[in-house]
């Protein structure tokens, strides 16, 4: 079965149109990756999957595992076994990174009608989660990005979602603010995360992240749609020549 | 104190006058005289009224009309009550007081040496010198305050000598019954913690739902040279409840006052902590939560008086208000002349998590010193949006999101509390309030 499929997608903010009839079919197992010009709509389109209040659907569909995802609530999505890596996490003072986590497990399991996580079993896997992603066992006690540094508060995204374990990531931007060798550390996070069951969306301005996390197919978003599709030489190719080299008007978007 | 701003109380003096003799301790001369004395204080000024600045927020009208009898001692029902309430592993003393009265069947009162806690009944008719010699001590200072000394059913006597420090906190209910239907319940307590002496009390203010009943609880508190109390308040009052609780602190050199509190019950909820540095570098703070919905009216009036110089103060209230409920701090801060190098901060912070609630924050300060550090802030400001939807995309729902930054926005006042089950309790009373809304 498709894990998601975009059909003529038309999302309006604040109304105004962003996106405007957008095609995205990904299979388990693919990784994508989408690219494009500043405010050409790649981070509404993650919202729009995720379920973001304000993020209007006025034609189209999203369907995830055959279910109508228009119908589910941002959480009831995240049940489904969705994730999104935001581009700017959010901070939340007085909640800990650790208790936040837990509140995450535990609301995921009872949607999947489980019970909660016995606590020493989510000390186990949290503590073997942030060493795997390199994160100091003290910034599990902080409140939730709170005074984290922007590359901390992507390692944060990546501890997050290892934690979780989604079927389907939509990583926005988890790569900007990346010192090189968070890079490679967070690239590895992704890269465990990759199975014949699973799937990822990545979305990049960058082909850095590219070499380390191999995509099955780039997709170029703009005006509001996808505009081209290649596999991963179309990012070599943007890379070097840009969005005009393609042809796309940057101001268009 | 003129008629306009004041409720004419002379109800309540034809009520006292009819019941005086069945009043605990009756036959006492000298108790008859403190509770005389009181009512006609209590009648030379009234009920406050709207227009008494101190009371604009909170409206007694209510109490005009309505005589609310004294309670009635009860025999003992319902014991589960305190083992639902009691916090897990706090081993003192356990003093239970049902619908006003004392309940020696529910308590455990530990004897140890050099500390006195009993019921304020039983220490005036075991000590009636000394315990006369407290009455003529003590700093009562407004009509509300007379009305329950002259009404008084009892109350608990805490004295611990010099040098003593408690090794496990107190642990005081004061629980209602659904007998005190339009009753009121009354009680005086008394607590002086002499010199290097410490203690922790933990006090839990519990009523059924839907039974309209008046509280009135006053504490005077001594706290001596070097000495150190902390009070701990978890008012879970039930939804027609009037909750009124006073308290008195009177702080020595180098003294220490911590007072916390959670209001999350009541149809009227006042808090009042007034608290006096009357030595050289004492140290009060005062810290708290309420959280109202749905008719709640909850007020916190702080009075903090620093006396004599280097004392320090801290005052942080959070307030949390969904739909139909209402709130009131008044920060009161009185630096005197002498009290130089004073440091007093304040600070109320409001949630408001919909537009049918309302905040009021009013901060007043009186500073007659010249060399002292003193700052206020207030905000009112609503939940972020980013975050409900930053915490719904990991799975939480709606409810689940809001509870959890409602107790965050709350834990911050509760962070440095060392006793964790006092800590624990505060943080899940308040992460469950918005899902028990229903
Ligand atoms: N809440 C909002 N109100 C008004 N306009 C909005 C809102 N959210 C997004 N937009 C607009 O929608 C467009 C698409 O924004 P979006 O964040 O999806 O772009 P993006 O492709 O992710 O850009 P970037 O590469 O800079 O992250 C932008 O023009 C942006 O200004
Ligand atoms: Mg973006």
């Amino acid at each position: 079965m498709t894990m998601l499929e975009i059909k003529n997608l038309h999302v309006e903010v604040a109304g105004q149109k962003i996106l405007k009839g957008l095609n995205l079919t990904i299979n388990p197992g693919e990784v994508h990756a989408i690219m494009g010009p500043n405010g050409a709509g790649k981070s509404t389109l993650a919202y729009a999957i995720c379920g973001k209040e304000g993020y209007e659907i006025t034609e189209g569909s999203v369907t995830f595992k055959g279910k109508n995802f228009l119908e589910l609530t941002a959480n009831e999505r995240a049940g489904e076994g969705v994730f999104l890596g935001f581009q700017y996490p959010v901070e939340i003072p007085g909640v800990s990174n650790m208790n936040f986590l837990k509140a995450a497990i535990n609301s995921l399991r009872k949607y999947r009608g489980e019970d909660d996580m016995a606590a020493v079993d989510f000390l186990k896997l949290i503590r073997a989660k942030a060493e795997e992603l390199e994160m100091k066992p003290e910034m599990l006690k902080r409140a939730v990005n709170v005074g984290f540094s922007g590359g901390e508060k992507k390692r944060n995204e990546m501890v997050q979602m290892a934690m979780l374990e989604p079927i389907f990531s939509v990583l926005d931007e988890t790569d900007s603010g990346l010192d090189i060798d968070a890079l490679r550390i967070v690239a590895d996070g992704i890269n465990r995360m990759r199975s014949p069951e699973k799937s990822i969306l990545v979305i990049t301005h960058y082909q850095r992240l590219l070499d380390y996390v191999v995509p099955d197919f780039v997709h170029v978003l703009a005006n509001g749609k996808i505009v081209k599709t290649g596999d991963k030489s179309l990012a070599l190719e943007l890379e070097k020549n840009g969005y005009a080299g393609l042809g796309i008007d940057e101001n268009a978007a | 104190m003129t008629e306009k701003n004041h409720f004419d109380g002379r109800n309540y003096a034809n009520y006292f006058n009819a019941h005086r003799h069945i009043l605990p301790n009756a036959e006492l001369a000298w108790l008859n005289d403190v509770r005389a004395k009181a009512i006609s204080s209590f009648i030379e000024v009234g009920l406050p009224g709207p227009k008494v600045e101190e009371w604009k927020y909170t409206n007694l009208n209510l109490l005009k009309t309505t005589i609310y009898e004294t309670s009635e001692k009860i025999a003992t029902e319902n014991t589960d009550i305190i083992q639902k309430y009691a916090l897990e592993g706090v081993l003192g003393s356990k003093v239970v007081f049902v619908d006003g009265y004392f309940n020696s069947e529910l308590s455990d009162v530990q004897k140890q040496q050099g500390v006195v806690l009993t019921s304020l009944n039983e220490f005036i008719s075991a000590n009636p010198e000394h315990a006369e010699q407290v009455f003529q001590e003590s700093k009562n200072q407004d009509s509300l305050g007379e009305l329950n000394t002259a009404l008084m059913t009892g109350g608990f006597v805490l004295i611990i000598d010099e040098n003593i420090k408690l090794a496990e906190p107190i642990q005081i209910f004061h629980i209602a019954s659904e007998k005190s239907q339009a009753k009121s319940l009354r009680l005086k307590n008394f607590i002086n913690i002499k010199s290097t002496s410490s203690a922790q009390i933990i006090e839990y203010f519990i009523s059924p739902d839907n039974i309209d009943c008046w509280r009135q609880n006053v504490t005077e508190v001594i706290v001596g040279e070097k000495a150190k109390l902390e009070i701990y308040q978890f008012q879970q009052e039930g939804n027609e409840t009037i909750h009124m609780n006073q308290t008195l602190a009177d702080v020595k050199e180098s003294g220490n006052f911590k007072h916390y509190s959670l209001n999350i019950g009541g149809k009227i909820s006042r808090t009042e902590i007034k608290p006096t540095i009357n030595g050289l570098y004492g140290n009060v703070d005062l810290r708290g939560a309420f959280l109202g919905r749905n008719g709640n009216s909850h007020d916190v009036f702080t009075h903090m008086k620093h006396m004599k110089p280097e004392g320090d103060s801290n005052q942080s209230y959070r307030g949390v208000l969904d739909k139909g409920g209402k709130s009131a701090f008044q920060g009161k801060v009185y630096v005197a002349k002498d009290a130089q190098l004073t440091n007093a901060n304040q600070s109320n912070k409001n949630l408001l998590l919909d537009r049918g609630a309302e905040a009021n924050s009013k901060p007043e300060l009186l500073i007659y010193a010249d060399d002292v550090k003193c700052s206020h802030g207030t905000t009112v400001g609503e939940l972020d949006n980013e975050a409900i939807f930053y915490l719904k995309s990991r799975g939480l729902d709606q409810k689940a999101a809001k509870a959890l930054l409602v107790e965050a926005f709350v834990a911050e006042v509760f962070e440095d509390i060392k006793l964790q089950s006092v800590k624990s309790r505060y943080l899940e009373l308040a992460g469950s309030w918005l899902e028990s809304g229903d």
